[in-house]
């Protein structure tokens, strides 16, 4: 036995002789000893280092063998204490082990007796720490169980969709708060019958599941309406969960907000009955045309049939118009186009759309003025793009514009950004009609518009430019004496800086 | 010969649908938008109206429909539509808009006879 592996044994004996004998006995046999002359050194000893065995003697001059049996014990608990007493007695040994002995000794005892005591106690102690560390690892293995637990709580709790637990008899298991908010519950409690608190369509699919004799190996998903006025729309899915047997266990819901979702899916449909609406119009005119002039039995006079024909002509030319306009924000949409993206002189731009425009100023006899500030920025940006934004802004200058008006164009650095104004001296906008300026197919209807066509796109597609370059748009107008639009496109700086991709990003 | 008002905004439908009208003798005014409409409803006091659901607003011709209702104005009223059905917007005749027949746009000069001839037979006889 090395040193380290030795039992430990504490003697604590007023008699010299018997503490002297037993330790030669027991050093022979290979313990480690340490004896103690009294109650005193016995206690000092006994609480110092942790001892196998403890062989105490019931009477002594200071203290009595039971307090120190006690303070060892306290302690150490598993140090197994052993009692020896010459006035072996019935009431010594039950007193002895009621606070803690593992056994007496009597008083004389033989060597083979002693030797037998001490084996009995070290498999005591064996026992003893072996129980202890079980003790100790269950007790580590249920915090880890409750840890994991109260950690899973906390994830289920926090995830931002519903969750509901329910067992087969219709009762709750688990839920979240969230499940609470998507149901409009104030209180869920666990185990209560949660099936008639349930939205009814969400209860008949819980019962398609509960009242199967087959199990339904798929989930179920329904979506509902929870509020009114598009408040709260949720889906939720259910979802069987299997016992070990393979029978149902129970269902677990789980529950999305799709709110944004259906706003989203309701624009969507809005969009596309005023595109029908918008694509339907002209068609329905040069129908009404066409018809009248097939119409062998309506006599129409030539003149006014030539003018139909150019009248439906020209409802095709806008109807064409609306289908790119079209194409082009469904273009930008799916953010498909690959930009060319190259450094911009927007001055020299603008020039060569108003070009573009000679014929129409001419006729409307408008006068263009354009202010330069010098060392307007470089713009980083698809040309094309930049064009059909400008071209937009300033056939509407011209369209909107009174006859012989002005129409100024201005341009300037501010900060990072490059400043287009775009100012006509035409008939304004009234705030309501400002407020809706840059949605879909709106156009203003006045006596002034009346004759003005359009698709109700061309703000629309400018829109979307400006913000795709990370841009700004503002208007200012009054009603009757014109309208400036300030476009702020930000400069070849400020581009490098915030990395635009290649790609067309459209919000 | 009866008298029909047409209230349209899109001036090529009035023109055309005036036309087919007018060749078959009837007589017909106009108006292109839901105040110059009731206007001319008030009084010229037609026979008849064609009157379409949108105008400056979506729902304007509804809006005109019962106004006209409101104000004892029983004439028959023939509404022009260009949403199709199959968008999911179908309006009831009568329960929520008080016209008599309505019709989607495109819109043949047939038709239109047909439905006008109809609608100011029944008129008569009632």
């Amino acid at each position: 036995m090395s040193d380290n592996q030795k039992k430990k044994i504490l003697i604590v004996d007023d008699e010299k002789n018997l503490r002297l004998g037993t330790k030669r006995l027991l050093e022979k046999e290979g313990f480690e000893v340490v004896t103690a002359e009294n109650g005193t050194e016995g206690i000092e000893f006994g609480i110092a280092t942790e001892f196998d065995i403890a062989i105490i003697d019931m009477k002594m001059p200071d203290y009595d063998g039971i307090q120190v049996l006690k303070a060892i014990i306290k302690k150490f608990p598993n140090t197994v204490c052993f009692i020896a007493t010459a006035f072996a007695s019935y009431d010594t040994a039950i007193e002895a082990t009621r606070v803690g002995a593992f056994s007496y000794i009597p008083k004389p005892f033989s060597p083979e007796e002693l030797l037998q005591q001490v084996s009995k106690g070290l498999e005591k102690r064996e026992l003893s720490l072996q129980k202890e560390s079980w003790l100790k690892e269950r007790e580590e293995r249920l915090l880890e169980v409750a840890f994991e637990k109260t950690r899973l709580n906390t994830i289920i709790n926090s995830i931002s969709d519903g969750v509901l637990v329910i067992n087969k008899n219709g009762e709750v298991v688990l839920y979240n708060p969230a499940a609470l908010k998507f149901l409009l519950l104030k209180n869920i409690a666990i185990e209560e019958y949660i099936i008639d608190k349930l939205p009814e369509k969400m209860a008949e699919q819980v019962n398609e599941f509960l009242k199967s004799h087959e199990i339904i190996k798929r989930s179920l998903s329904v979506q509902l309406q929870m509020k009114q006025e598009n408040d709260l729309f949720i889906e939720a899915t259910s979802s069987p969960v299997p016992a070990h047997d393979g029978s149902l266990a129970g269902i677990a819901i789980v529950i999305k907000n799709i709110t944004e979702l259906k706003k989203i899916e309701f624009l969507k449909s809005q969009f596309v009955s005023m595109v029908s609406h918008e694509l339907k119009a002209p068609i329905a005119a040069v129908y009404g045309y066409l018809k009248l002039i097939a119409d062998k039995t309506i006599l129409i006079d030539p003149v006014k049939e030539g003018e139909f024909i150019n009248r439906s002509i020209y409802r095709l030319d806008s109807l064409l118009k609306m289908v790119n306009d079209l194409l082009d924000i469904s273009r930008m949409e799916m953010k498909n186009t690959q930009r060319e993206i190259k450094e911009i002189d927007l001055p020299d731009i603008i020039k060569s759309i108003l070009e573009l425009f000679q014929l129409d100023i001419k006729k409307k006899g408008i006068g263009v003025v354009i202010e330069n500030e010098e060392n307007i920025q470089f713009l980083s940006g698809d040309k094309d793009e930049i064009t059909r934004l400008f071209t937009n802004l300033i056939s509407n200058g011209i369209k909107y514009n009174k006859q012989n008006g002005l129409l100024k164009i201005k341009f300037c650095n501010e900060n990072d950004y490059i400043v287009t104004e775009i100012k006509d001296s035409g008939i304004g906008m009234r705030p309501d009609e400002k407020a809706k300026l840059f949605h879909e197919f709106f156009r203003a209807k006045n006596e002034f518009t009346k004759d003005i066509s359009g698709t109700g796109l061309g703000l629309s597609i400018v829109k979307r430019i400006v913000d795709s370059y990370a841009g700004k748009i503002e208007v200012n107008s009054d009603y009757g004496s014109g309208t400036a639009f300030r476009v702020f496109l930000p400069s070849v700086k400020t581009m490098n800086k915030k990395e635009i991709s290649d790609k067309k990003i459209i919000s | 010969m009866a008298k029909i008002a047409i209230i349209d905004d899109d001036p090529d439908i009035l023109d055309a649908s005036s036309l087919v009208l007018t060749s078959k003798g009837y007589e017909v005014i106009t108006a292109q938008n839901p105040d110059d409409g009731y206007k001319i409803v008030a009084e010229n006091k037609p026979d008849l109206i064609i009157l379409d659901v949108m105008m400056n607003e979506p729902d304007d011709g509804f809006f005109l429909a019962q106004k006209f209702r409101k104000n004892k104005i029983t004439t028959p009223i023939i509404m022009y539509t260009s949403i199709s059905k199959a968008i999911g917007i179908d309006y009831g005749i009568n329960e929520m808009v008080p016209v008599d027949e309505y019709v989607e746009k495109p819109i043949s000069p047939e038709q239109l006879i047909e439905k006008v001839e109809k609608l100011l037979h029944q008129h008569i006889e009632r």
